[in-house]
């Protein structure tokens, strides 16, 4: 298990929760760190309990931010059914023989960082998807997802030592 | 151990299935929006469904659909039937629709026609018991077919035109000379106009019709178009003749029986 990766898991839940009710420069750019932090959920977990911690969390940053509720739970319960699915394509399935979570590291950039890009285009296509309900011009919605994805990157980036820190250090 | 890796996939999707509804349900229930729009997919989903299972039902359905088919097949080949009787009788009452002023009209079906010999006969489905009575002409709306021989309870039997031993009343146009016109014992539709007077001009094309002279036709029926001629005994023109009458076709005539037969017979005696 990841020392103190629970705490720091709460903590970012935290700033999730203020960027969901302080950020709102422009309706292009959608903020979210929930997919580095249930990709990061240690691998040993499993795919059933994975989801339901992010269905909690996802759930939890609804009813305290303004918003649809349920629609952050809604687009993260499929990247928690996903994550093994991604772990096992990127990084090969050295990790769940041996339990390893991974880490840059330990997996190099690259790897961590396509995986990361596969989870937030997960969550926030359903999101885009689900929140415009229809009612948005495609191109409203491919631009938003352009920005949200771009942002929420580099945003998640800047957890990944602290929800997937190098073991070697 | 591969055994409760799949039960676990099972599982995760189970689990996986049921969180996204009771989202979605959730979502539906706190926005009117996404309410909506839920609801449209979900119609559209179970319109689907819907669809699909109706496709597969009706795959299953086939042979009874099949079964009611072919009943619905055999009823329409009944009326079929039915219809093709009435149009046969129409057609035969259509060929008595051509009156003839002293004369009686009876439609009648062609039963059995030679046509390779040199002593051709017609055998029609009317007999005495129709009113058809011997020495009757047989025409058509294309001309004359032949001459009742004898006559049976329900039958006729007659002699065709492409006959060597008949022979009938023409006229070359309606006002030139008459002749006697007979078969030419070739061709199906080959006749010769004898006897015309060498005084009667005519020009080939000209249409050759019954006279009324003899008593078995009515007068003016066209019959064919005159040809080349060639003069006999330097006394009189024999004239070839192209019938109208196509005898491989004939079907449905109509016996024509001189009302005053009997009377004018009666002089001779």
């Amino acid at each position: 298990m990841k020392r103190g990766f629970w705490i720091a898991y709460v903590l970012l839940l935290m700033a999730q929760l203020l960027l969901s009710n302080y950020f709102h420069v422009t309706p292009y750019i959608f903020l979210t760190l929930l997919p580095v932090m249930v990709l990061c959920i240690p691998i040993r977990m499993g795919t059933v309990s994975a989801m339901l911690i992010a269905c909690l969390s996802g759930l939890v940053i609804d009813f305290l931010s303004e918003g649809v509720l349920g629609l952050n739970a809604l687009s993260i319960i499929p990247v928690a059914y996903a994550r093994n699915g991604i772990i096992g394509l990127i990084f090969g399935p050295e990790l769940f023989a041996r339990k390893e979570d991974f880490s840059v590291g330990r997996c190099g950039f690259g790897k961590v960082a396509a995986a990361l890009f596969l989870s937030l285009l997960i969550f926030l296509v359903i999101y885009i998807w689900a929140d415009g309900a229809g009612t948005r011009p495609l191109w409203f919605n491919g631009l938003r997802l352009l920005a949200s994805l771009g942002a929420s990157f580099l945003l998640s980036l800047l957890t990944l030592n602290v929800l997937a820190p190098d073991p070697r250090k | 151990m591969r055994g409760r890796g799949i039960l676990h996939k099972i599982v995760s999707l189970v689990i996986f299935i049921l969180l996204e509804i009771a989202m979605l349900h959730l979502v539906s229930a706190n926005a009117d929006l996404q309410r909506i729009w839920i609801a449209r997919g979900s119609h559209a989903f179970m319109g689907t469904v819907w669809g699909a299972s109706e496709s597969v039902r009706h795959y299953f359905t086939l042979s009874a659909e099949n079964k009611k088919l072919a009943r619905e097949n055999e009823e329409l080949i009944q009326q079929l039937a039915k219809a093709q009787q009435r149009l046969r009788q129409a057609r035969i009452d259509t060929t008595a629709t051509d009156r003839h002023p002293g004369y009686t009209l009876t439609p009648a079906e062609v039963v059995k026609i030679s046509r390779n010999k040199q002593h051709n006969y017609i055998i029609l489905n009317r007999g005495y018991e129709d009113g058809i009575q011997e020495k009757s002409g047989i025409i058509t709306p294309y001309g004359v077919v032949g001459i009742i021989d004898a006559v049976s309870e329900h039958h006729a039997f007659a002699l065709s035109l492409q006959n060597h031993d008949i022979s009938i009343s023409a006229r070359l146009g309606l006002e030139g000379g008459s002749g006697i016109l007979v078969w030419d014992g070739i061709h199906s539709n080959g006749a010769v106009l004898k006897e015309i007077p060498l005084q009667y001009h005519y020009q080939p094309g000209d249409t050759v019709y019954t006279s009324g002279h003899s008593l078995l036709f009515p007068p003016d029926i066209p019959l064919g178009v005159a040809g080349g001629s060639r003069v006999i005994n330097g006394a009189t023109n024999e004239i070839t003749v192209t019938l109208f009458q196509d005898f491989s076709s004939v079907r449905y005539v109509t016996v024509v029986h001189n009302d005053s037969f009997d009377e004018i017979e009666g002089f001779k005696e």
